[in-house]
């Protein structure tokens, strides 16, 4: 029963006296039974939201982008095949993390234009979850990338 | 030995380290940003037994497997094979560094959660015939609160706030004197800890963030908690995902202990003390590091929750479309 | 000696009341200490703006609902609306009982949140000033140091502070433009500028004023000032008041399997 002690020792570094000796097999099982610790069920909610039958492959250019949480979600306007304009609702993840990153409410103008990968809202509304967010070019919306379209000196 | 004479008498071993860190008025000074650090399991998987720690080997493999992962989140160019998935942005998280630590609980020893008592295990198979407690969430969208408590936005619950998820894992401390602050970046909580001995709340008022009072223990501050309710589950975001520790009594007392260890390290320990549900006490061991660039911030999660309506309304969409 | 007592003691009884002004006692940072829990006791919630009583949005509810009489805690009576923007609190105000933001539990931004009939905690520390809010939670950290931008807009804004003498003034920016400032609809928009004053005069009060700044909505910056009162229980400690529960299903209903009749 010397966890707490043994614990907080092992952690500063200090190395238990004991230590089983696993077999490799088991030790590899070990680890990859640690490495798959993070729930994806956090976006448990994403699947009851979505329907996992209406993919949606969308390009469109930026109206707005709210900076909200539990989820961010940028509207674009869409040009559908017969000219008409339809304004979709793409959720993203919440805004806290970029804006860690150095972001800002002002990193994505109105006018980008963004292709969104996804699927549409199971009540039918012309929302989608943005599974992937990229530019024209082809760069992941806020991953080192940015609006191609800008003057070299904006980016 | 008891292990609660072990673990005080690792937390004094220990914060003998952390002597030097007062406040300007004398009270230890746990004071400062000390963001969680996703990465360690609740519980320990059993083929590691006692094992707290990895081997240099095991833990090889954790960095690669995060280094991997990093440099996936990193790829600027979505890849031509990648598939869409019902989420946002994979590389939106914040995945945290790769940690020797094999689980969250310490004690018991073997790092897994008790066995439930048995009136626990009747009420879990029974709540709201067969629904789940609010805490939790089965699949159904009938209403509101078959939907968790975090995806409701009402609360995480108290150590739901502070377990490590993948992201928004602000945890500061603020302290006055005779108060202690800890302040959760989800959902915006923010505990206040008075530090002068006045009495608890009386029992009629319940409350899932508790009540909590605090006192030293030479440089560990030790908080007891207790006017909690049994409307949260506890484990990632309080809601009682499977292998969660799960749902609750409102009678649980939960003793925290933060122990500055060294200037940048924050020892949060938390007992569980729950009789009618687990049939021992069980610990946790949440090291944290400090991190004064992290911005903890806003998250008003209820205003800007859409997700909600439309979870409802697309259960209904469904329901109409099986009619047709 | 004697004398020169005698004549200051006489001076002194010529003095106006009041003229010994209080001086709060020092906090460990060595400014005036402001701790405490707080909460106003005025109708500023119900209507900025002078009122007479008046019943509720919900006739079921009978007094319990019911708005009573106040007197305004604004500057000179009326807050100065654009002709526009006036219409569009009159818009807010006949339709209060659901787009409230209160009603629907956001959390009541910067100023509201200081004079709803809920208390709060002031909380001074070597990090910052917290401002605790009972009602859902909310809360905020003033920054005492350099001040910062923030990257986005948030319900409860960026508060950046610094003392003037023993006045506790916080600049506060970044709002969201979707809280209001009452029940009756008065309102901004995202371009709300509020610089907030906290003294305190007495052991037992806060004064409080807030001046307020918004182009797009008001003619002229405007201000509302009020006591804040200590609560002076052994003990008085804020509870917990998370009202979503109370509101999912004013928000939610109409998508329930059973929608309530």
């Amino acid at each position: 029963m010397r966890t707490g002690l043994a614990v907080v020792a092992a952690l500063a570094g200090v190395r238990p006296k004991k230590s089983p000796i696993l077999s490799r097999v088991t030790m590899l099982a070990a680890a990859f039974a640690l490495l798959a610790v993070a729930p994806a069920l956090a976006h448990h909610a994403f699947q009851a939201e979505f329907d996992s039958g209406k993919p949606v492959h969308l390009t469109g250019t930026v109206t707005d982008m709210e900076w909200i949480n539990p989820h961010s979600w940028i509207h674009i306007d869409v040009k559908n095949p017969d000219g008409t304009v339809t304004n979709w609702m793409v959720e993203c993840g919440s805004p806290n993390i970029m804006l860690r990153r150095g972001f800002t409410k002002r990193s994505l103008e109105v006018g980008t234009e963004l292709t969104i990968q996804g699927y549409q809202a199971k009540n039918g509304t012309n929302r989608a979850n943005g599974s992937s967010v990229t530019f024209k070019d082809g760069k992941k919306l806020f991953v080192g990338g940015s609006n191609p379209d800008l003057p070299p000196d904006q980016k | 030995m008891s292990v609660r004479v072990l673990l005080f008498i690792s937390t004094i071993a220990v914060s003998a380290w952390g002597q030097g860190f007062k406040t300007p008025w004398g009270d230890p000074d746990l004071q400062g940003m000390w963001p969680g650090n996703m990465g360690v399991p609740l519980q320990r998987p059993e083929s590691l037994g006692t094992r707290t720690t990895l081997t240099d080997a095991e833990f090889a493999q954790k960095e690669a497997q995060a280094k991997k992962q990093a440099e996936a989140d990193s790829q600027s160019t979505a890849t031509s094979d990648s598939k869409a998935t019902i989420g946002p942005p994979s590389y939106w998280v914040e995945r945290g560094t790769p940690s020797r630590q094999t689980s969250l609980i310490i004690d018991p020893p073997n790092g897994r959660l008790p066995p439930l008592t048995p009136q626990e295990q009747k009420l879990r198979k029974e709540a709201r015939g067969g629904r789940g407690f609010p805490g939790e969430w089965r699949g159904q969208a009938d209403t509101f609160d078959d939907l968790n408590i975090y995806y409701r936005c009402i609360t995480r619950g108290v150590l739901g706030s502070i377990i490590p998820v993948i992201y928004n894992n602000g945890n500061e401390i603020l302290q006055a004197p005779g108060l202690v602050i800890i302040r959760h970046e989800m959902i915006h909580e923010t505990r206040i800890i008075p530090l002068d001995g006045r009495p608890h709340l009386s029992p009629e008022i319940r409350q899932y963030m508790g009540d909590s009072r605090g006192h030293w223990e030479g440089n560990t501050l030790v908080i007891e908690t207790t006017n909690l309710t049994d409307k949260d589950a506890i484990g990632s975001n309080g809601a009682g995902y499977p292998g969660d520790p799960g749902h609750h009594s409102a009678n649980l007392k939960l003793t925290e202990r933060l122990t500055r260890v060294d200037a940048n390290t924050l020892n949060y320990q938390a007992t569980v003390d729950d009789p009618e549900t687990w049939t021992q006490p069980w610990t946790i061991l949440i090291p944290l590091k400090r991190d004064d660039k992290y911005q903890l911030l806003e998250y008003a999660c209820h205003e800007g929750n859409i997700a909600m309506g439309d979870i409802l309304s697309g259960a209904r969409a469904d329901e109409r479309k099986e009619t047709k | 000696m004697r004398k020169l007592v005698h004549i200051m003691i006489a001076v002194g009884s010529l003095l106006p009341a009041g003229a010994q002004t209080y001086r709060a006692p020092r906090a460990a940072d060595g400014h005036a200490d402001l701790s405490g829990v707080y909460q106003a006791l005025n109708t500023a919630n119900w209507d900025l703006e002078d009122h007479s009583a008046q019943g509720g949005t919900l006739w079921q509810t009978g007094t319990i609902g019911a708005v009573p009489a106040g007197e305004s805690v604004v500057e000179g009576g009326t807050i100065p609306y654009k002709p526009a923007a006036l219409e569009k609190k009159k818009a807010n105000f006949a339709s209060r009982r659901t787009n409230d933001p209160e009603a629907k539990c956001y959390m009541p931004g910067i100023p509201r949140a200081n004079y709803m009939q809920y208390p709060f905690q002031i909380v001074q520390s070597p990090r910052g000033i917290m401002f605790v809010y009972e009602f859902a939670s909310a809360n905020r950290l003033v920054n005492m140091g350099k001040p910062e931008e923030a990257g986005s807009d948030t319900w409860m804004g960026t508060n950046n502070g610094h003392w003037e003498g023993d006045t506790l003034v916080i600049d506060v920016t970044g709002l969201n433009g979707l809280a209001w400032f009452d029940r009756a609809g008065d309102f901004a928009s995202k371009q709300l500028h509020v610089v907030e004053r906290f003294s305190r005069p007495d052991p037992y009060h806060l004064n409080y004023e807030a001046t307020i700044e918004d182009p797009s909505v008001f003619t002229r910056p405007w201000k509302i000032s009020m006591p804040l009162y200590r609560k002076v229980e052994k003990n008085a400690q804020l509870l917990e008041f998370k009202c979503v529960e109370f509101v999912e299903e004013l928000l939610y209903g109409q998508y329930k399997k059973q929608p309530a009749k």
